[in-house]
């Protein structure tokens, strides 16, 4: 008899109201699991970032690139700049002579909107024509306008008086 | 508040935590401080275990209505 009255297994869901009973219980019941459910949508959603995050400490992330002439040094003045492009052709980069000793070269597409950033000598800096955004020449740094991270820097290699880019650092910021 | 909310207001906060986290660990990525980001998304992940333990811990109180 008491046999057919009883549900044969334990029935924790909410679209099974076969109890009237509980039809609060389980309503309520019911928005707990969802949220329990966005709660585990979240931490899978975070994993991707993590694994390409873990990626990049690891050091996997480091390219290697192929190093590339920029010009001769006696071709370059000091407080002169340089135009060319690293690591693809699609990369504008400009290079600058400080000082005698002294070359720095960055990717000049600006941080803020990706306009090229050009050197101006007279005022030391780095200048975005479209925001003015300005950037410190000697670290990269954006001093003032819009740009909030620095430029990346390219690595830089002087040969036999030629100075070659050999790669692009990685942001610290 | 009513005590028998206690477990869904818990649960809410963990959700709201949960957009926090995960907001900080894009935001982290791009600006490329990839040990904030696995911290982040490691608090993140733990939150899960956290939230399915607070509706467990819910279903034993209330006791599971079923089978009456
Ligand atoms: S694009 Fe350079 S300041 Fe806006």
């Amino acid at each position: 008899m008491d046999k057919n009255n009883k549900i044969p297994f334990q029935e924790d869901n909410y679209t099974h109201n076969i109890n009237r009973n509980g039809e609060r219980t389980l309503d309520r019941r019911g928005f707990m699991k969802t949220l329990v459910g966005a709660a585990g949508l979240f931490a899978i959603s975070t994993l991707p970032w993590g694994a390409v995050a873990a990626k990049e400490l690891m050091g996997l992330g480091e390219k290697d690139y192929a190093r590339q002439k920029i010009a001769e040094v006696s071709k370059v003045a000091v407080g002169d700049s340089v135009d060319f492009s690293f690591p693809s052709e699609h990369d504008s980069a400009i290079l600058i002579r400080l000082s005698e000793k002294k070359y720095v070269a960055y990717q000049n597409a600006c941080t803020h909107l990706r306009c090229p950033v050009f050197w101006v000598k007279e005022e030391g800096e780095m200048i975005c024509p479209c925001h003015h955004g300005k950037f410190n020449a000697s670290t990269g740094e954006p001093t003032a306008g819009p740009p909030r991270r620095p430029l990346p820097e390219i690595k830089l290699e002087i040969d036999n008086g030629v100075i070659y880019a050999i790669g692009v650092k990685r942001y610290e910021a | 508040m009513k005590r028998s909310h206690l477990h869904v207001a818990i649960l809410c906060v963990i959700l709201a935590v949960n957009v926090v986290l995960t907001q900080l660990v894009v935001h982290q990525y791009f600006f490329q401080n990839y040990a904030a980001v696995l911290i982040y998304g490691g608090f993140n992940l733990l939150l899960f275990p956290v939230a399915v333990f607070v509706y467990k811990h819910d279903r034993r109180q209330r006791g599971v209505n079923t089978h009456e």
